[in-house]
């Protein structure tokens, strides 16, 4: 009897060490996912019970609503000009620093500093550098923009914010990367006569391809998911003109009670990151190159 | 005479130095701010540099604000959430890395699926989860979604793999417990990764924004990020506690963020790359 029982919890441990977590991914991923699914095909009360299934009506609702795709046209602008931006400033930021030399470690330290400020702490001091009567910005830039009222400028400024958040990680990871690159490979293309633009297109960028896809990767499901700094920042102001999904579906489904529209909004999300997902998979399957 | 690629090493320290002073600009003007006065703040041109260095607004934003309660709040979320999230993740990759049972590879790609539903896109349903467990403004509702971290169960594993299964046979046949044998062989074997991913968890928790804010009314329950934008300054020009509070939070990570530059950077790679 004691045998047995004590074989019992012999073949019960491996499930029983992970239980913790496999309960928590039910609680707090998988329960709330299927719910969401099911919340955004049907009419929810304010409790958030369901009362009557109503197929695709709310997304019907949703992209009918003039309110919702400028959320979404908003998220994907502020993704057009982060990510390539973004990438662009932080390969000539690591271009600059990657070769070993002096005062390379005291450059590499200033460009990751940022990554020590919390998003909302960063988007505070923005806030002050951005305003437009007594800003830095407008001061040491001789301009003279509304960026607080000003719809066309609004998201000019969340873009730089995104991009100062995000310099410290990428730039670290792209200076990585092209320091892995071997220096046999680098001497052998010199002594072939390539100058330096075509050593970076030819050699240089596509050896660091991996990096630069999961950047871009990683960069665009951020954007996707863009609401901290709005919050923060603006509010999705002027006009709503830097009004994103996620923040759409807070004030939705969070501050105005309508689980059924925040929730088409987030099975939306989802949609969209999982395609991004699918599109790096197959981007890496073909063009990248691994050493 | 230089030689063309001394010269050139010597273009890029410069264009790097400017650039990097650019880059660290918001993070000395913030410091700077705090000590501005009023007047300072609103003057035209804007000031570069303070008039004078008085604590003023360091003393106002730890005397007149919870600004305290607000770091005490993220210490104790970043750092009981961090502890319990590296127990409930080791423990799972121990039972994937050193136990064959039925539905193994099932449930692991169960685990590290959470990571495709980022908890951003789910914070409706988990805030009424929460407020129905009467969670609302409590840690452990600040914790709750955090606490099951696909990535260290991945990393986890992956590092327990490398200890020789054989290890685990023998110290089973000689007796040694399932716990002591995790003590004193596999963690000591993983102690860097252990170290890596407590750190990205500790920073990431402490960073968040959205989801402390949604659970939490009270005041006193405020985790830093989201209370400094509560500071309630925003109508006057009086600024100078917020950018104290800031410099608090700020001065004493960028040591750390210096000294463990490589260790963070795996770690958030490690964090970005399965998601």
């Amino acid at each position: 009897m004691n045998h047995q029982k004590k074989q019992l919890l012999h073949r019960l441990k491996p499930y029983l060490f992970m239980a913790p977590a496999l309960l928590l991914a039910y609680v707090f991923s998988y329960r709330p996912f299927l719910r969401t699914i099911a919340n955004s095909f049907s009419v929810v009360n304010y409790s958030g019970q369901i009362i009557d299934f109503v197929g695709l009506e709310n997304f019907r609702n949703l992209f009918a609503d003039q309110n919702f795709l400028t959320s979404l046209f908003n998220t994907f602008r502020f993704a057009g000009y982060f990510v390539p931006l973004n990438l662009l400033f932080c390969l000539i930021c690591a271009l600059l620093v990657y070769k070993k030399r002096r005062f390379a470690a005291f450059n590499e330290t200033l460009f990751m500093l940022p990554m020590a400020v919390a998003m909302s702490s960063a988007a505070l001091v923005f806030r002050a550098l951005f305003n437009p009567s007594i800003g830095v910005v407008n001061y040491l830039l001789h301009l003279n923009i509304q960026w607080f009222n000003d719809p066309r400028w609004a998201m000019g400024m969340l873009v730089v914010l995104g991009i100062w958040m995000a310099i410290g990680l990428d730039f670290l990871l792209l200076v990585g990367a092209l320091r892995s690159i071997p220096q046999s490979i680098m001497e052998a293309a010199e002594i072939e006569g390539a100058g330096p633009l075509t050593l970076l297109l030819r050699v240089q960028l596509p050896l660091i391809s991996p990096t630069l896809l999961f950047i871009v990767t990683t960069r665009l499901r951020d954007s996707m998911l863009l609401s901290g700094p709005v919050m923060v920042m603006t509010e999705g102001g002027p006009l709503r003109s830097t009004q994103t999904l996620v923040y759409h579906m807070y004030l939705e489904g969070f501050a105005g009670g309508n689980y059924s529209k925040g929730s088409a909004i987030s099975v939306v999300v989802f949609l969209l990151t999982f395609f991004l997902i699918l599109l790096a998979f197959r981007a890496e399957r073909k063009g990248v190159f691994y050493q | 005479m230089m030689t063309t690629r001394r010269m050139q090493h010597m273009i890029n320290a410069i264009v790097a130095t400017v650039l990097g002073l650019i880059v660290i600009f918001p993070i000395y003007w913030a410091f700077i701010a705090s000590f501005f006065s009023s007047a300072e703040f609103s003057s035209w041109p804007p000031r570069l540099f303070p008039s004078s260095f008085s604590f003023t607004h360091y003393v106002r934003a730890l005397t007149q604000s919870p600004l305290l309660k607000f770091m005490f709040n993220s210490l104790l979320v970043s750092g009981l959430g961090t502890i319990v999230r590296m127990i409930i993740a080791i423990s799972a990759a121990f039972s994937v890395a050193f136990f064959s049972f039925r539905g193994k590879r099932i449930l692991f790609f169960l685990l590290l699926g959470t990571m495709m539903l980022p908890p951003d896109a789910l914070f409706i349903e988990n805030y009424l989860t929460v407020s129905r467990l009467g969670l609302v403004d409590s840690y452990l509702g600040i914790m709750s979604v955090y606490l099951l971290g696909p990535v260290q169960v991945f990393m986890l594993r992956q590092s327990f793999k490398s200890i020789p299964k054989t290890y685990h046979e023998i110290a089973t046949m000689d007796g040694c417990g399932d716990f002591r044998f995790l003590f004193s062989v596999v963690l000591p074997l993983s102690r860097s990764v252990v170290l890596t991913l407590s750190l990205h968890s500790f920073f990431t928790i402490w960073n968040t924004y959205l989801w402390p804010l949604l659970v939490t009314n009270d005041p006193n329950m405020r985790t830093a990020q989201v209370g400094i934008t509560m500071l309630g300054y925003a109508d006057s020009l009086d600024y100078g506690p917020v950018f104290a509070a800031i410099s608090l939070m700020v001065l004493p990570s960028v040591p750390i963020f210096v000294l463990m530059r490589n260790r963070i950077a795996e770690g958030i790679k490690a964090g970005m790359a399965v998601g």
